[in-house]
């Protein structure tokens, strides 16, 4: 386990999934307020990018964007199928301005 | 110890062995199953696996260690040849008994059998297994090939979509008149078949095939109305059946061509649950009193509610039906049960890259398909969960925010 900076928290803004790497892992990042999010970026279902798809606010979720599955920011437990494993979540932490995940 | 067994290594056969244990099943769990290859999500078959795209770790989603290390035993190669509901016993084809408390049927359906001639010859493919899917891979891997593809139901036109996308030729042959017409609705399948030819599959519709052509091996098929399509590989898609055979031994009641089956998914006969291609289980959002869907994530929504009644004695299937079709870059997402006469309205330009058809029974919305919008599917989804039917106009203006007409009841 590594702590690894995926940059500062401008870059990720406000309730828009967005794509970050750290050190090879792919990575679809969400900030809600001053918290941020990581969640593995491959859907679990099919060949598909989280971080194109929509967050959804009430559900703290990402959906994809190809079958719509939806995943808990918290968890990475899928809402409902066609996906039905969870995503990794990964640990945040916000040092400043810098946003270091846990990979 | 109490014994849940599980006939069929399909998804729903899958998504209640793994639900079992997620819930807390506190009995054995056994998975019979009549492929080699451990439980795999069937729908990359016709997409990505046939032309070597898949992530096969991610198609067949666990090993047979890891499945025993969350203590679920896989039996697979195996038929079950007999069973008898008073005793709760299965005989296995490698001669074994087992006893079971609940027995859950997740047998799927087979390929329709047709009366064509030629399709035993060595280069005609099913594509209803993982192992008939890498035998086409393996063909396609070789450089372009020539594809004619009997049926142009969902399966053939996503195969076409797929091998025309990695620089392939396909000819779907398909005798109704209008290919999808009978899920989709003619309008909305003229759409998807316009999206099919302007990326470079052939779509022959009405006609039939006389014959797969070729000495030793498939060189093409010859159609109906005499014309002859060469092709370096068949493929036959023309539909499934239900595989009711271990359901018909125990007595279970039939319906709609299925296993009759309760809200949460037991048959007739006590213990006895069916899931899957092969239920035909009540919904709410069906005019019939029961339907049978053949679609990925309803059988795994049977496995789940199957295996929680199993497990809790609670658990119902309420879930909403939905489907989605990968055709090479478009996905075509499904909510709601849809009928070819429904009235169907547009909300966009009825084109891609995002636009939704609803459909409409009496004036009330049934189903959506959508492309490229998940927005407006969400909405549809919080429409159906609040009871909510808009007015045509409103489905039709891309202004009118779907979730928020559902919030507002």
């Amino acid at each position: 386990m590594a702590q690894v900076s995926i940059g500062s928290l401008s870059d990720f803004p406000e309730g828009t999934p967005t794509f970050a790497e750290a050190d090879g892992t792919r990575l679809c990042i969400v900030r809600v307020g001053d918290k941020v999010h990581a969640i593995c970026d491959d859907c679990p279902h099919a060949e598909a990018s989280l971080s194109e798809g929509d967050f959804l606010a009430d559900d703290m979720a990402v959906e994809c964007p190809l079958h719509g599955s939806a995943f808990n920011l918290e968890s990475g437990d899928p809402d409902a199928p066609p996906a039905t494993e969870a995503v990794q979540v990964f640990n945040v932490t916000v040092d400043g301005d810098t946003v270091l995940v846990e990979v | 110890m109490p014994i849940a067994l599980i006939v069929g290594g399909g998804m729903a056969g899958r998504a209640a062995a793994v639900t079992l244990r997620r819930v807390g099943y506190q009995g054995e769990v056994v998975l019979v199953g009549d492929e080699s290859t451990p439980p795999y999500d069937r729908p990359p078959l016709s997409k990505s696996v046939i032309v070597g795209t898949a992530d096969l770790d991610k198609v067949i989603k666990q090993t047979l260690e890891t499945y025993a290390e969350d203590g679920i035993e896989l039996r697979l190669g195996v038929a079950v040849t007999a069973a008898d509901a008073d005793a709760k016993t299965a005989t296995l084809s490698d001669g074994s008994e087992i006893a079971w408390d609940a027995l859950v049927i997740a047998t799927g359906c087979a390929p329709r059998e047709v009366p064509i001639p030629g399709l035993d010859k060595p280069g005609v493919f099913r594509i209803t297994r993982i192992d008939e899917a890498l035998a086409i891979q393996e063909v396609l891997a070789s450089g372009p090939k020539r594809l004619a593809i009997i049926g142009g139901g969902f399966i053939g036109m996503e195969a076409a979509a797929a091998a025309v996308a990695h620089g392939h030729t396909a000819t779907v042959i398909e005798a109704a008149p209008e290919p999808m017409a009978r899920p989709l609705g003619l309008t909305v399948a003229e759409r998807v078949l316009q999206w099919a030819t302007d990326r470079g599959v052939e779509v022959l519709a009405g006609v039939g095939v006389e014959e797969v052509l070729g000495d030793d091996r498939a060189s093409g098929v010859k159609l109906a109305s005499g014309d002859i399509i060469d092709a370096d590989l068949v493929i036959c898609a023309i539909g499934q059946v239900p595989r009711l055979g271990l359901a018909q031994l125990l007595g279970c009641a039939e319906e709609a061509g299925g296993v009759q089956v309760d809200a949460s998914m037991q048959t007739s006969v006590a213990g006895v649950y069916a899931v899957g291609d092969i239920a035909a289980f009540p919904s709410k959002w069906a005019d019939e009193d029961r339907i049978r869907i053949e679609h990925a994530a309803v059988a795994i929504g049977h496995g789940q509610t199957a295996a929680e009644h199993i497990a809790t004695g609670e658990g119902l299937f309420e879930d909403l039906p939905s489907f989605w079709s990968d055709q090479g870059d478009i996905t075509l997402n499904m909510v709601g049960v849809a009928r070819p006469d429904d009235e169907i309205i547009w909300r966009g330009d009825q084109d891609l890259p995002a636009c939704t058809a609803f459909y409409l029974r009496e004036g009330k919305l049934r189903a959506a398909m959508s492309v490229g919008d998940m927005k407006t599917l969400r909405g549809v989804r919080k429409l159906f969960a609040a009871g909510v039917s808009p007015t045509a106009e409103q489905l039709a203006d891309p202004d009118v925010d779907l979730a928020a007409l559902a919030a507002a009841g």
